[in-house]
């Protein structure tokens, strides 16, 4: 398998993308990685460089415990398909959703692949890792999903924990946790493998988080002759939980456009309500925006047409560590912080002290005494709207910025 | 002689499924279908708030959570005994709606079509005669020379990437026969190069209609806004203006090049008439409300049809469904009504746990009056076909195509080729129906009757809602009591039609479709996978 003999740019343009789109697309990602988008010429040189050498990392897809909506989430990136163009530039192989191949012909496929590629290839992983009944309660190809994962997971460079489940479990870890599940990463430690995990939660992932990582890998990988990529520099640019600094670092509320109105206290007690209608702070309904890390406000979905808060759906936290567990009631106002809930969440003992449970606890609890301290919420505060909507009435002048 | 064949994982589906089957003499006589993942959602549900299964459900399946968003909403507010406003009927039906487009769009280009169109063979289309025979079939003209190119260069490059290894043979290019063996030797490359183009317009059509949800929900897939009591979002003329520029695109879209692709494509599969055809009995919960939110007078209405009976429809009676756990891994009872289900895994496996004489799957067998039945569009189209209450142009497009196909025997349709063909038809019907309902809520707004959500204060009932998901009769249950789940029970379309023996030994629908079905290379066996991925898992 060679890429030799077309460049980059004829290969891109016999896959419908103009050099401008694709200068384009770097621009959007130098803008998501923290840089000036004047770097975006640099991105380009170090993609099509990559290409040329038939460098791009090989990489295999392979589903767990899934509800298949992250490869969904992958199938909308659409900013004009460049998004597409450089995951297919992974030279993907196995993609269960979307591979032509089935059956005998798939299993073959991916052994021959990883043979090929051994120490070499991405492996992204979609869905939790089931281990109930030993691993039975997910069987692929007549073994259980587990013995894929791990003989795939000891021969790839990195493995991408795509998507909450992937990462942590996701819903299926949510008390009693009947399936057993658990994270890549945990998982992968229990079985003593050491290839590094990119964790990548929300449920579903945004294709454009993908990309970004994908983007960022060729940024700072070089390869020695035989194709290894060394990891170290992505390695640490990874927080204490395995998540990209650069794309987990600010809270919804921090970059939410209706937070003017969080401060101005105007809020959403009832959905539908003449208040929706004028965009206001969703926090009163359940909106967990102030304990979630991710960048959903600025990244949006869906080629940019929305995300959860601009349609008027309070942010669910669905990137946090146990998500369900730690973020329901869903609607409910205030939630219960504390080493219960956090001792509960399924944290990841591979990924070091700093467990998310603690800084979106230790966030929220800054924020909650923010919000007593400025009056607008009292200690007996409940969900019944007219309540809520009175003290808050009555208390929203003494309120300033939190 | 009898072998055995496998096809495990059955890919180009959503979620996990194998295939087992004994073929004699070039023909499958038995079939067994597993679900090989067990999650547990419903019992991760136990004790928490009604309201939010509303977004733990949707997770279940990632191409139809919109679906599954409804279903438990609905089921909620009939515990609580809400009535949703006019103006969230109308946003749910226009949500519904899109999903249904992208996902039809998605199962016919993206899953399905490779299993009828082969891209190797596209390398050897003339382009003129590619854009007369698409002139002639009154499909898309896309620029098939690009295409072509794009083709052409993926396969040079080596680099196959999802379409490595296929069925196509070992070097598609070099010993096109190979591949044409499995596809339909007459079936012209220019077609193919067709098909191949428009796969790739899918791909940005799916999108489209995926961003009609985001609109209204926030992001696709897992929207957020059609919780109980009616829908969060509230509609605006900017949107609203959005939503309908986006879905009379991918109408016209649907109109111009998918159906008369499949119509062009069909006449060289009208072998797949033959066989495929399943249970033969069909049940549709009814999809898309009326102003009276009965099922009954949906616009594709509910109703069931047991073809031995003759074609007619009978009412649906949900007291009628129950579901047999007996060839499923659960030590719960079997036979009980899925409003008091129960859902309690095995506790150990061993080498004989998988057993396709005792239990084999995670899949319960649901029945309705005892018996398996089909759901999805088939279903659906045949109970619009058969109701005379239902809009005459259900009707209308079936005569239509089968006159295309030439024939006049609508029986036929209970076949491989009719499932595929009733999907296909009905995506037209739904972009017409999305059209008709946006208009609509635009002039309830304008009228002020758009009211989108319904307060309520209730905490204890019993509910169920029945919906469709664009594979077929979804129906979500909910015991509540001082506000918290007591019991939780989904039954989705894939346990319908994936499901395994009932505990009198009688195959689910697939298992049904797949026994008759010619199997000529049982290392390469497309037939089979063309009957299973016609289901849409």
């Amino acid at each position: 398998m060679t890429n030799k003999g077309t460049s980059f740019y004829e290969r891109l343009e016999a896959r419908g993308v103009s050099r401008r789109d694709f200068l384009k697309f770097c621009g959007a990602t130098a803008t998501m990685l923290g840089l000036s988008s004047s770097a975006a010429p640099m991105i380009g040189a170090k993609i099509a460089g990559a290409a040329e050498d038939g460098g791009l990392y090989p990489a295999l897809w392979l589903h767990g415990g899934a509800c298949t909506g992250c490869t969904e989430s992958i199938a909308q990136a659409t900013y004009p398909n460049v998004a597409d163009i450089v995951l297919d530039f992974l030279n993907l192989v196995g993609q269960e959703t979307i591979q032509m191949s089935a059956g005998v012909q798939t299993l073959e496929g991916n052994e021959m692949f990883a043979e090929e590629h051994a120490g070499k290839y991405i492996l992204i992983i979609e869905g939790t890792v089931i281990t109930g009944l030993d691993g039975n309660m997910l069987r692929v190809g007549g073994h259980p999903f587990i013995e894929e994962l791990e003989h795939f997971a000891e021969r790839a460079a990195v493995v991408i924990a795509l998507g909450s489940c992937a990462v942590d479990g996701g819903w299926v870890v949510a008390y009693p946790n009947p399936a057993k599940g658990t994270g890549v990463s945990a998982f992968l430690k229990s079985k003593g493998v050491a290839t590094p995990v990119v964790n990548l939660p929300g449920c579903p992932m945004n294709p454009e988080e993908l990309t970004s990582v994908v983007v960022e890998a060729l940024l700072l990988t070089d390869r020695d002759a035989d194709g290894v990529p060394n990891l170290g520099p992505i390695v640490a640019r990874l927080d204490s939980l395995g998540r990209p600094k650069w794309l987990y670092g600010s809270t919804i509320h921090d970059n939410c456009p209706r937070r003017g109105h969080f401060e101005n206290g105007e809020f959403v007690y009832e959905f539908g309500s003449e208040e929706e209608a004028l965009g206001y702070c969703l926090y009163p309904v359940g909106c967990k925006g102030p304990q979630t890390y991710r960048r959903c406000p600025m990244i949006r979905w869906n080629n940019s047409v929305s995300w959860c808060v601009d349609s008027g759906g309070p942010c669910i936290g669905c990137a946090n560590w146990n998500w369900v567990d730690q973020n329901a009631p869903f609607r409910g106002r205030f939630r219960r912080v504390g080493a219960g809930v956090l001792g509960r969440g399924g944290i990841d003992p591979a990924v070091g002290a700093a467990a998310i449970g603690g800084i979106a606890g230790a966030a929220l609890l800054a924020h909650g005494f923010g919000m007593k301290a400025a009056h607008r919420i009292g200690k007996n505060a409940t969900l019944k709207t007219e309540e809520c909507k009175e003290y808050d009435a009555k208390h929203a002048k003494k309120g300033g910025a939190v | 002689m009898a072998e055995n064949l496998v096809l495990d994982p059955v890919t180009r589906i959503e979620g996990h499924l194998r295939v087992e089957a004994v073929v004699e003499n070039g023909k499958i006589t038995d079939a067994w279908a597993t679900g090989t993942l067990y999650r547990g959602v419903e019992t991760v549900l136990q004790g928490r708030r009604p309201e939010d299964a509303f977004y733990v459900t949707q997770r279940i399946c990632g191409v139809c959570p919109t679906s599954h968003g409804h279903a438990s909403s609905m089921a909620v507010e009939s515990a609580y005994g809400i009535k949703i406003p006019n103006g969230a009927r109308l946003v749910r039906n226009i949500y519904e709606c899109a999903e249904n487009l992208h996902s039809h769009i998605l199962w016919f280009y993206i899953l399905a079509a490779l299993d009828y169109v082969n891209p190797a063979k596209a390398l050897t289309a003339n382009i003129s005669d590619t854009i007369d025979l698409a002139k002639a079939a009154g499909t898309g003209i896309s620029d098939f020379a690009a295409v072509q190119e794009r083709v052409l260069a993926l396969v040079q490059s080596g680099d196959m990437s999802v379409f490595s290894n296929g069925w196509w043979g070992i070097d598609p290019v070099a010993h096109p026969e190979e591949a044409d063996e499995l596809y339909n030797p007459d079936m012209p490359a220019e077609l193919h190069l067709i098909g191949v183009a428009h796969y790739l317009e899918a791909l940005e059509m799916q999108a489209e209609a995926a961003r009609v949800m985001a609109l209204l929900g926030g992001k696709f897939p897992h929207g957020m806004t059609s919780v109980a009591g009616g829908t969060a979002w509230v509609p605006d003329s900017t949107k609203l203006d959005d939503v309908l520029y986006r879905v009379k695109r991918v109408a016209a879209w649907v109109d111009g090049t998918m159906i008369p692709d499949v119509l062009a494509i069909a006449p060289f599969y009208t072998a797949a008439l033959e066989f495929g055809g399943g249970c033969g009995k069909f049940l549709s919960f009814g999809l898309f409300n009326d102003a009276d939110l009965d099922m009954n007078s949906r616009y594709f209405p509910a109703g069931y049809i047991d073809v031995d009976n003759g074609l007619k429809v009978d009412t649906v009676d949900t007291s009628k469904i129950k579901e047999y756990v007996k060839h499923a891994w659960y030590t719960s009872p079997s036979g009980l009504h899925p409003q008091h289900g129960e859902t309690q895994a095995i506790s150990s496996w061993n080498d004989s746990t998988f057993d396709l004489d005792g239990q084999y799957t995670w899949a319960k067998a649901p029945r309705y009056d005892e018996k398996p039945a089909e759901v999805g569009p088939l279903s659906r189209m045949l109970v619009g076909y058969l109701s005379a209450g239902a809009d005459p142009a259900i009707k209308g497009i079936i005569d239509f195509a089968l006159g295309e196909l030439g024939v006049d025997d609508p029986t036929l349709l209970v076949s491989l080729l009719g499932r595929v063909a009733a999907r296909v038809l009905e995506t037209k019907l739904i972009a017409d129906q999305t059209i008709a309902y946006i208009v609509e809520l635009v002039e309830a707004v304008k009228t002020g009757e758009a009211k989108t959500f319904a307060e309520y204060d209730s905490h204890d009932g019993e509910g169920a809602g029945f919906w469709e998901a664009p594979r077929g009769a979804l129906a979500h249950f909910v015991n509540v009591k001082n506000g918290r789940i007591e019991n939780y029970n989904v039954v989705t379309p894939s346990t319908w039609d994936m499901s395994p023996r009932d505990d009198n030994g009688v195959r689910g629908p697939l298992e049904e479709a797949l026994v008759g079905t010619p199997i000529d290379d049982i290392e390469r066996p497309i037939m089979a996978a063309r009957v299973a991925r016609s289901f849409d898992p």
